[in-house]
């Protein structure tokens, strides 16, 4: 079916570059592995731009994609969560001007402790802000999984957070008696 | 210390996992590395040059082709023409040689009266 859109490319790049990183850095907790993911999902995107029907289309097209590069990149370099306070005090190899509150970071942190289903949904739910049907459409997962992996996920987040703020203000408050 | 309620939790997490700036020079990198893939994916290119080939062709055609047509209708109009001048020479002549005879004739039949 012919379609009036015309992508373009660098225009798409504009706009969906911090999209596709954000994901790729949030599945992935790896600053330099997020950018090599989204130069590759764009480079495919580029070999793509012929199949793409809307600027809808292409924005579902560019979330699923970074998702699977980054769930293939976790596959391959094995990447896990690391420490806490280590991460923290590192800024996750961000510079000063992009690093959020201090809560914001360990939560960031903590998401990258989850399970990786867990964090695809959370990431989806929260960053991009999709329903539910919108995520499983995204992963190609059905619907009861992702509704499970957004339930679960979030429980443990939550669990995790409240035990680390408790420890942090623990250890904040002996500083400062000190 | 502890998220009450989950609401609360969750606006947290919208506020924490907003979208992080790309790093600065992406998209540079990524127009460069386009730029270098470019020649190893030439079919538009290549299709472009085609259309723009067969185009000039069929002008160039069209052309030569126009060309002969006109100077083929050209020489038949001039041969037309000489024909015509021809023939109404010949009837020139004619119609004078009738005249003449006529007035040998006349000049004939005065002398054997």
């Amino acid at each position: 079916m012919a379609h009036d859109w015309q992508p373009d490319f660098e225009q798409l790049v504009d706009e969906h570059q911090s999209m596709v990183f954000s994901l790729a850095w949030r599945m992935t907790g790896d600053r330099g592995l997020a950018e090599e993911i989204a130069q590759d999902v764009f480079m495919e995107l580029d070999k793509h731009l012929g199949k793409l029907e809307s600027a809808a289309h292409a924005r579902f097209w560019l979330r699923r994609v970074a998702m699977s590069r980054s769930a293939d990149a976790l596959r391959r370099r094995k990447v896990r969560g690391t420490d806490l306070w280590v991460e923290i005090d590192e800024g996750h190899g961000a510079r000063a001007e992009e690093r959020s509150s201090p809560l914001g970071n360990r939560l960031e942190q903590l998401l990258s402790t989850l399970p990786e289903p867990h964090r695809a949904a959370l990431v989806l739910r929260y960053q991009e802000d999709l329903t539910p049907e919108e995520i499983a459409a995204t992963l190609a997962s059905p619907l009861a999984t992702v509704k499970s992996n957004l339930q679960r996920g979030l429980k443990l987040l939550r669990a995790k957070a409240s035990s680390h703020l408790r420890e942090y203000v623990r250890v904040k408050e002996q500083a400062s008696g000190l | 210390m502890d998220f009450e309620p989950m609401e609360d939790f969750e606006r947290e997490l919208r506020q924490a996992f907003e979208r992080r700036p790309a790093p600065p020079g992406l998209k540079r990198r990524l127009m460069e590395k386009r730029r270098a893939l470019r020649p190893q994916r030439p079919h538009r290119h290549s299709h472009f040059v085609l259309l723009q080939r067969l185009a000039a062709s069929v002008a160039l055609v069209a052309v030569l082709g126009g060309a002969v047509v006109w100077k083929d209708a050209e020489e038949r109009r001039k041969g037309e023409e000489a024909r015509r001048q021809v023939l109404t020479a010949l009837r020139i002549t004619g119609h004078a040689l009738n005249q003449m005879n006529a007035q040998l004739a006349a000049r004939d039949r005065a002398a054997q009266e």
